[in-house]
């Protein structure tokens, strides 16, 4: 479908969904301004743009959550307002959210019935139990009703919160990020799946996403904001990524550079036949080695649930080894505390911004504490130095390009891509010796994501030691040195980039290693 | 709901402004004064004249006042005892066992110098208040270790030892315990004059502490590394652990100097006020009157210098109620229902702050209006 054809088949017939001139303000930042939206029946909606271009801002007013300041929302051509994600619910209107919603402890089937609208004084878990299976049949979803949820694998948890939706009656499915958190595979799970819902079901899905390939593999139409605007409504078969990127961005991005040639010096961290423990108490490091030295980016991939987690969070201190040896500088640091790593040039960005790197109700001064408050520049006879404080924030936010109104604002309004930003710029304005950085792009704008790896490139060639994991391949090929992957707690391999492909170490991660492809 | 071209809806805010929280406290008050002027009226006397009689008699008449501020500061040290956990996340509901801790190490101190008999001189003064701190930073203490250690729930560890401590003090003062009057009329014996601490300007040194403690704590946590490492720890444990914060430290820590203030809190109103000097039959009632001061805290949102008012007030209305329930022979109990009234409304005016009315006009429908443009 060209454009033309496109623009004139949406004026033909009525969007199921229409914004026109949702505004939102939060405090110090206009989140949306003016933004329309057309969202037709039975399509998949892209809705693109970078972090903090209002897109979860656009769907939490949607689905309720948010009243916006000024604005109509129409559904299939009535003007409707909801009070609460209750009564968008009532009116057919689902949504998932990049953070999962659901009970951990609770089974699937408990989940699902949680609020939902017949769930009222007495719960017909046999009722339910039925009306589910046949839901799942007729999507075509395979979930274990009576398996409690954290046990589930992530594809798994995004699943039933899609079933939660469809099962309160949702036609109009909201999915904020929906691939953020899922390995390659359950990305494609996934897609699949929301083709047929489309195509077979009638459902509508509005895409919130800034993955090109995943709005290419699924949406029809794609609606870019930038900095709270809508700047473009287009048919994804007619525009090519540059543009689309262009259009999010504003400007030309430059795309990631190789690795710089830096010479690589001597080893900075060793870890030698390191195990750990994780939270259920089963074994998930088994004896993990590796060394990384000045100036050299290791990569490590993996799937998610295969000791990356341990791995982080040992080598921060965070988490005890039950045996093994971690060296910083020939110093062993196995036992130290965190702060005593901090304090000898350990620099960590956990893969959790949200709930373990920041503190939402915190201003952004006080957030940058969290890397500086046993600092001697910082911290004096015990009184922390605020002005110092807030000055180093500035030039945090300066350099690392957070976009903020204000150092005081509070983290909670900042969106996921410049609070990662404030991660990454707080731990590596330490200019630390020996950088772990655990996902550090998940969930970030292409623009975002480059500037952040371009950060590590820029910390390795000041001579630091990074270790990244990650589970994006391209990243990791990107700008590590040495490219290795995590398979049930083991190292598969660790060797030079140029001696390995994305092939190859996509087998690793998936436990095949060694066997013919 | 609609009112023409406008609607009025309530809506989730994002935050309150002080001056809005300040109007909002004013409110609250003058809201709770109004609905507990029906408890006052009465053939003789209109609510008006109750007022006047509780109010005058609280903040007016010298010997009231007194009472007023002696019962302020102890609240206001249960504030404290209160809000220091507070603001790393833990909560010190049973504090009225550190204020027991408190009296009875100060009593203890006291028999143990002799003051029952002929007491030698000695720097008897410094240790009560001492023991005091010490004993409720005990009790404080094991249950930061119980909380940091073994994750045991402090609100469930704090009401139990509030319950063992309350016995304890029972112990102590009834017949046959070390502590009891020599009429054993199940109450502890009284301080003789050398055990009494000094007053300035009819107040003990306990009073002034209480205040320049406020200022300090605020103090603390706005400016020190302490201070900011427990409120890390308050809002977010995991970002805490994350920045290096020992949890052990931060749990103990609050509550060791939580428990100081609850054991001087007990010290002051039993040990230090005018007219009493001793653990009365009714202690229970004060610690029950310590509950007061974690709404203190609560209401200041964390603040104590904020937390100063509100005490006063408190205690105002209490000894206040008490005096005109006597004086125009009001039916028991109209002091406590003053001041349950003035909790709701505090609890209503933070609601108030988290939902406000909206006013939006509702624009007529419009034509279609174009596309987005589309930036080529």
């Amino acid at each position: 479908m060209t454009r033309e054809q496109h623009s004139a088949q949406a004026t033909a017939r009525p969007p199921v969904l229409r914004a026109r001139g949702i505004t939102k303000a939060f405090p110090g930042v206009l989140a949306l301004d003016g933004v329309d939206l057309e969202v037709e029946e039975a399509e998949v909606h892209a809705v693109l743009g970078q972090n903090g271009a209002g897109k979860t801002t656009l769907m939490n007013v949607l689905f309720g959550l948010v009243q916006p300041d000024a604005g109509e929302v129409y559904l299939r051509g009535r003007r409707v307002r909801f009070r609460s994600p209750h009564d968008a619910l009532a009116h057919g209107i689902g949504m998932v959210h990049q953070t999962r919603k659901l009970v951990a402890a609770h089974t699937v089937l408990e989940n699902l019935v949680l609020g939902h609208p017949r769930a009222r004084g007495l719960l017909d878990l046999h009722a339910a139990r039925r009306e589910l299976r046949s839901l799942c049949q007729r999507y075509g979803v395979h979930v274990d009703l009576d398996a409690r949820v954290w046990q589930l694998p992530e594809g798994e948890k995004q699943w039933v919160e899609i079933l939660k939706a469809l099962y309160a009656g949702a036609r109009i499915l909201i999915l904020d990020e929906p691939t953020s958190a899922l390995t390659p595979p359950e990305v494609q799970v996934l897609l699949r799946a929301l083709r047929n819902l489309v195509e077979e079901h009638g459902v509508t899905v509005l895409l919130v996403t800034h993955k090109l390939p995943v709005i290419r593999a699924v949406a029809r139409t794609v609606t870019v904001l930038r900095a709270g605007r809508a700047v473009a409504r287009l048919p994804v078969s007619e525009a090519s990524d540059q543009e689309l990127v262009q259009l999010m961005v504003g400007q030309e991005v430059a795309l990631p550079g190789l690795p710089t040639d830096t010479p690589r010096g001597g080893v900075l961290l060793e870890v030698e036949d390191l195990c750990a423990y994780n939270d259920k108490g089963q074994l998930s490091l088994r004896g993990v080695s590796f060394s990384a030295h000045e100036g050299e980016i290791v990569g490590v991939a993996g799937v998610t649930g295969n000791g990356q987690d341990e791995l982080a969070q040992v080598l921060a201190g965070l988490r005890p080894a039950a045996s093994g040896r971690v060296r910083l500088a020939g110093r062993d640091i196995t036992h130290l505390r965190p702060l005593d790593r901090w304090r000898l040039g350990m620099g960590y960005v956990p893969a959790d911004r949200s709930e373990v790197a920041t503190v939402a109700a915190f201003s952004l001064v006080d957030n940058v504490g969290l890397n500086y408050h046993f600092d001697p520049e910082i911290c004096r006879r015990g009184l922390l130095d605020r002005g110092r404080l807030e000055r180093l924030t500035r030039r945090i936010l300066a350099t690392f390009r957070v976009k903020a109104p204000h150092p005081y604002v509070q983290a909670r309004h900042l969106s996921g891509g410049n609070l990662q930003k404030l991660v990454v710029g707080r731990v590596l304005s330490r200019q630390p010796r020996v950088v772990v950085a655990h996902l550090p792009t998940q969930g970030l704008d292409v623009e975002a994501a480059t500037f952040v790896r371009g950060r590590l490139l820029e910390a390795k060639s000041r001579g630091a030691a990074v270790v990244l994991i990650s589970e994006d391949l391209d990243e990791v090929f990107a700008v590590s040195d040495r490219v290795g992957a995590l398979y049930e707690g083991r190292f598969v391999a660790l060797v030079p980039r140029h001696q390995t492909d994305p092939e190859t170490v996509g087998a690793w991660m998936a436990g095949l290693a060694g066997r013919d492809r | 709901m609609r009112f023409g071209a406008w609607e009025l809806s309530v809506e989730r805010a994002e935050g309150a402004s002080p001056a809005r929280v300040a109007v909002g406290a004013l409110v609250a008050v003058a809201l709770a004064l109004l609905l507990a002027s029906a408890l006052f009226w009465t053939p003789e006397a209109g609510p008006w004249a109750a007022y006047r009689i509780a109010f005058g008699y609280a903040f007016a008449n010298p010997s009231g006042l007194g009472a007023t501020v002696h019962r302020a500061a102890y609240l206001l040290l249960c504030t404290l005892a209160f809000l220091v956990p507070l603001r790393g996340g833990l909560w010190n509901i049973g504090l009225p066992g550190q204020v027991y801790a408190g009296a009875l190490a100060a009593f203890g101190v006291a028999f143990w110098a002799g003051a029952r008999e002929a007491a030698a001189p000695g720097p008897w003064l410094l240790l009560m208040p001492l023991a005091a701190a010490l004993a409720g930073s005990a009790v404080g203490a094991l249950v930061g270790l119980l909380r940091a250690k073994l994750d045991l729930n402090e609100i469930l560890v704090t009401m139990m030892l509030n319950s063992v401590l309350f016995w304890l003090v029972a112990d102590f003062i009834k017949e046959g315990g070390a502590l009891m009057s020599a009429t054993a009329e199940g109450e502890s014996f009284t301080l003789p004059q050398d055990f009494r601490p000094p007053l300035l300007l009819g107040l003990p040194p306990t009073a002034f502490l209480a205040l320049a403690a406020s200022v300090a704590s605020d103090f603390v946590f706005s400016r020190t590394a302490a201070g900011y490492r427990v409120r890390t720890y308050g809002l977010n444990p995991q970002a805490a652990r994350y920045a290096g914060i020992d949890p052990l430290r931060v749990s103990v820590g609050v509550f060791v100097a939580g428990g100081a203030f609850a054991g001087l809190a007990g010290y002051h109103y039993f040990t230090a006020v005018p007219g009493l000097y001793k653990i009365p039959t009714n202690y229970g009632y004060y610690g029950d009157l310590s509950f007061y001061g974690m709404i203190c805290a609560l209401i200041a949102r964390g603040s104590a210098v904020g937390a100063v008012p509100m005490a006063l007030m408190f205690a105002g209305l209490s000894v206040g109620g008490r005096f005109a329930q006597g004086a125009l022979r009001l039916p028991f109990g109209v002091d406590y229902a003053i001041l349950g009234l003035l909790m709701t409304t505090f609890v209503l005016s933070h609601l108030v702050d988290r939902y406000g009315f909206r006013w939006r006009r509702i624009s007529p429908p419009r034509a279609a209006r174009p596309q987005p443009e589309e930036a080529r």
